[in-house]
């Protein structure tokens, strides 16, 4: 078989129907790291508007002070809280923590690592950024 | 540089980044999240030196993880010897850029140059 019939590329990389809950995380992750970088860039714009001065700065906290602005970075506080999280998880399991004893592989042949301790880490991460989304909104709401 | 090394620097960069803006966000928080974000309490900010520095430390962690994430993600898509090269060298480029310009403002901000 050549080798590019095996590469499912993009479409294979961000499905996330096969290999459980691990799949899912190892596409939020990817997915909310590009997404911060787009708003670490951003922000790296918006702060520069201070060079312009009071005027230039306060014109351009009118654009990110709306509904929507406060919508966006309450999905960032989410996609930052979450990938922190699960990005902790993971750095422990690369460091062999919580991943299991090395055993005899045997019928129905469960990965070690993809064990209960892992899969609470990664819905935690998922609650907890849940959590931190509708504490920002709060705080951005002043509710 | 080997791989191993660079991982061992996203991870590092990550954990000290997450420390780093902890602070920067609970300052936010200290004053309130709008009266925090006026214009002379930001400009307060980067005058106190300190503070400036953490903001320049932040830059660059987060610049080093965030544009390495990119390279980890594009070489996962596709693998090359060209391709490789391109997308390591392109994000070292855009990553020097962005703290390049993010320093300007933060320089410039903390001199009294606005």
């Amino acid at each position: 078989m050549p080798q590019d019939e095996n590469k499912e590329g993009i479409g294979g990389m961000i499905n996330p129907r096969r290999y459980g809950i691990e799949r899912v995380a190892y596409l939020l992750m990817r997915l909310s790291g590009l997404g911060l970088l787009a708003y670490f860039i951003g922000h790296i714009y918006e702060t520069s508007t201070i060079l312009r001065g009071q005027v230039g700065w306060n014109e351009f906290l009118e654009l990110t002070q709306t509904t929507e602005g406060h919508a966006i970075l309450a999905i960032v506080i989410a996609m930052c809280v979450f990938h922190t999280v699960n990005g902790i998880r993971v750095m422990l399991g690369h460091g062999g923590v919580g991943v299991g004893k090395p055993a005899r592989p045997d019928y129905p042949y469960d990965p070690a690592s993809q064990n209960y301790r892992h899969k609470i880490g990664i819905y935690s991460a998922i609650v907890l950024a849940a959590v931190a989304m509708m504490y920002g909104l709060a705080v951005m709401f002043g509710e | 540089m080997r791989e191993s090394t660079i991982m061992k620097i996203h991870y590092g960069t990550a954990l000290a980044a997450v420390a780093l803006v902890a602070v920067h966000i609970l300052m936010r928080l200290t004053q309130g999240f709008a009266e925090s974000l006026e214009y002379e309490s930001v400009l307060a900010n980067y005058k106190f030196i300190p503070y400036a520095i953490m903001l320049e430390l932040i830059l660059i962690l987060l610049s080093v993880h965030g544009f390495n994430g990119l390279r980890v993600i594009l070489l996962e898509l596709k693998q090359g010897r060209l391709y490789e090269k391109a997308v390591s060298y392109g994000c070292l480029a855009a990553m020097i850029a962005l703290i390049a310009y993010g320093s300007r403002t933060i320089i410039m901000t903390n001199m009294g140059m606005v």
